[in-house]
């Protein structure tokens, strides 16, 4: 139909190596998104000014941080988990730089579309909110996890093998694949629209051009929007999932 | 573990390619090298900056918000001193406004009963002088009056009459 | 269930056919991955829309409590979301891989 040619998926999302190519450190456009997505937050953390009256790039700075601190840690933590801030904050901006190079010209791919950056994050959490429970709170922390204290001795072996598929495989799991599913789908939907773009636009259905244009620029700006609400998404769970080790009882 | 659990997820993707779920050893080894970077950046380079010139604003906000209070307070005290102040100069000027209108009630009562007593004494004298003129008057009079009383008797008779007989007649009339 | 009919009778002819294996197995992880997204869609979409629904109700009783009520629906639409993006991780699985 209007002679689509839908590339396939390798071509969408698969980058060949430019650097050390075939070794462990082959170095693809993926692997300089990550770089980017740590040199650009830490450039604006460094170039930003530390003045009494914020401004610009301060402003930026400070209002990632104020984000993380307000709508991330205070909710969902409380306010011993302030402690957490440096993590949280490279996880949030890790995420969001990651995310939005979907939308940057000429890179146009998220970092996150691969399962490379999800899925180490989410080993990490899990990695960092067993350690987390454990420090505080000690053997008691899986037992809690494992069964409420008031489940019948009988249905523990049950609810305890549930309980911790739920809390050690389906969480990182769940992490991992909400982030990279969303960042693909939004991948797959914006090169779907371009290529409509592109074949509408060579031959006699052109006029088309005016439906799917505007969609597609619409979906760049919705894509803006999924890009920050799932780094957000992702720094949230990450503190619920800490703040939940922290107090299991809750 | 994490990175035995990678690997081995790295190689199945070596052997399925085309797989777009399974990551790649290299782009996770760059992404692992990126985070722990912005971490260790963000814990010990870049954040503190930041969150000590945030504690430098709170502090300098509280400094400042307390000495607005302070001025404030003092701005009321004083505006309270001037009030009483001005209550108390208020009262005394009412007071010297007071005193000054009675000093002045008496002196005009004073100079209205001086000037009764004068007008008093002026029209006494006056009256005094208009009787005795008027006596005087009489006194002039009497005469001529005796004399036109004579002559016009004289001449309703028919015959003369003394002014001097008539003398007493005239005295009655004229005291009358 | 008459489309999964469908589907099953199209898959037992495609079988049947005279097609390589590999085109049969390309046509039938086509067929399968349509239904797995549209079928994992449907229930993600009711439980987001009743969520979102009930969470601006609540913002609109209580806008003082609006943050608090905003954070917690984000996180019940990143858990209910799960489910559908995991439908659209197979559907990658059985088209691509």
């Amino acid at each position: 139909m209007f002679g689509l040619e839908y590339p396939p998926i390798d071509n969408l999302v698969v980058w060949p190596d430019a650097l050390f190519e075939g070794t462990i450190l082959g170095f693809n456009k993926i692997a300089l998104i990550s770089l980017l997505a740590m040199l650009i937050p830490a450039a604006i953390f460094f170039f930003s000014k530390k003045d009494l009256v914020p401004r610009g790039l301060q402003n930026v700075a400070e209002g990632a941080v104020e984000l993380v601190e307000k709508e991330v840690i205070l909710p969902a933590i409380g306010p011993d988990g302030l402690r957490y801030l440096p993590l949280l904050l490279s996880v949030f901006l890790f995420v969001f730089f990651g995310n939005i190079f979907e939308v940057i010209p000429v890179f146009q791919m998220p970092a996150n579309a691969r399962m490379a950056n999800p899925m180490f994050l989410a080993l990490m959490v899990l990695v960092v909110f067993t350690f987390i429970g454990f420090k505080y709170n000690g053997a008691k922390f899986f037992t809690d996890i494992a069964w409420p204290p008031d489940v019948p001795v009988g249905l523990r072996p049950l609810v305890g093998f549930i309980e911790l598929l739920s809390t050690f495989i389906l969480r990182p799991f769940g992490l991992a694949v909400r982030l990279f599913a969303n960042m693909l789908a939004g991948h797959i939907l914006l090169v779907t629209f371009g290529v409509l773009c592109i074949a509408v636009a060579s031959g006699w259905l052109f006029p088309l051009l005016a439906l799917t244009f505007p969609m597609l620029v619409l979906l760049t700006g919705f894509e803006i929007f999924v890009s920050f609400l799932q780094a957000f998404v992702f720094a949230l769970l990450t503190a619920v999932y800490i703040g939940l080790s922290l107090h299991p009882a809750h | 573990m994490l990175l035995l659990l990678a690997a081995e997820a790295a190689e199945e993707a070596g052997e399925a390619a085309s797989n777009p779920i399974l990551p790649d050893m290299s782009e996770m080894v760059w992404g692992v090298l990126s985070f722990a970077l912005l971490y260790a950046l963000i814990n010990y380079v870049l954040l503190p900056p930041i969150l000590r010139a945030r504690n430098d604003r709170a502090a300098t906000i509280q400094a400042d918000r307390d000495a607005a209070e302070a001025a404030r307070a003092r701005a009321v005290s004083a505006s309270a001193e001037v009030d009483d102040q001005l209550s108390g100069v208020r009262a005394e000027a009412a007071e010297l406004v007071d005193e000054a209108r009675a000093e002045a009630e008496a002196e005009r009562q004073r100079l209205v009963a001086r000037a009764e007593r004068e007008v008093n004494a002026m029209q006494e004298i006056a009256d005094g002088e208009i009787e005795r003129e008027r006596e005087e008057a009489m006194v002039s009079l009497r005469p001529q009056v005796a004399d036109l009383a004579a002559d016009a008797a004289s001449r309703v008779m028919g015959r003369s009459v003394d002014a001097s007989a008539a003398g007493p007649a005239i005295d009655r009339v004229m005291n009358s | 269930m008459s489309v999964l009919a469908t589907i099953a009778a199209e898959a037992v002819e495609l079988a049947q056919s005279e097609l390589p294996a590999a085109d049969q197995k390309g046509i039938a992880g086509a067929a399968g991955a349509g239904m797995a997204y549209g079928l994992a869609a449907i229930g993600p979409g009711i439980g987001i829309g009743y969520l979102v629904g009930q969470a601006v109700q609540a913002m609109a009783r209580q806008p003082e409590s609006a943050g608090t009520v905003r954070t917690n629906m984000f996180l019940g639409i990143a858990f209910t979301e799960a489910l559908a993006l995991i439908g659209f991780v197979v559907f990658i699985l059985l088209k691509f891989a």
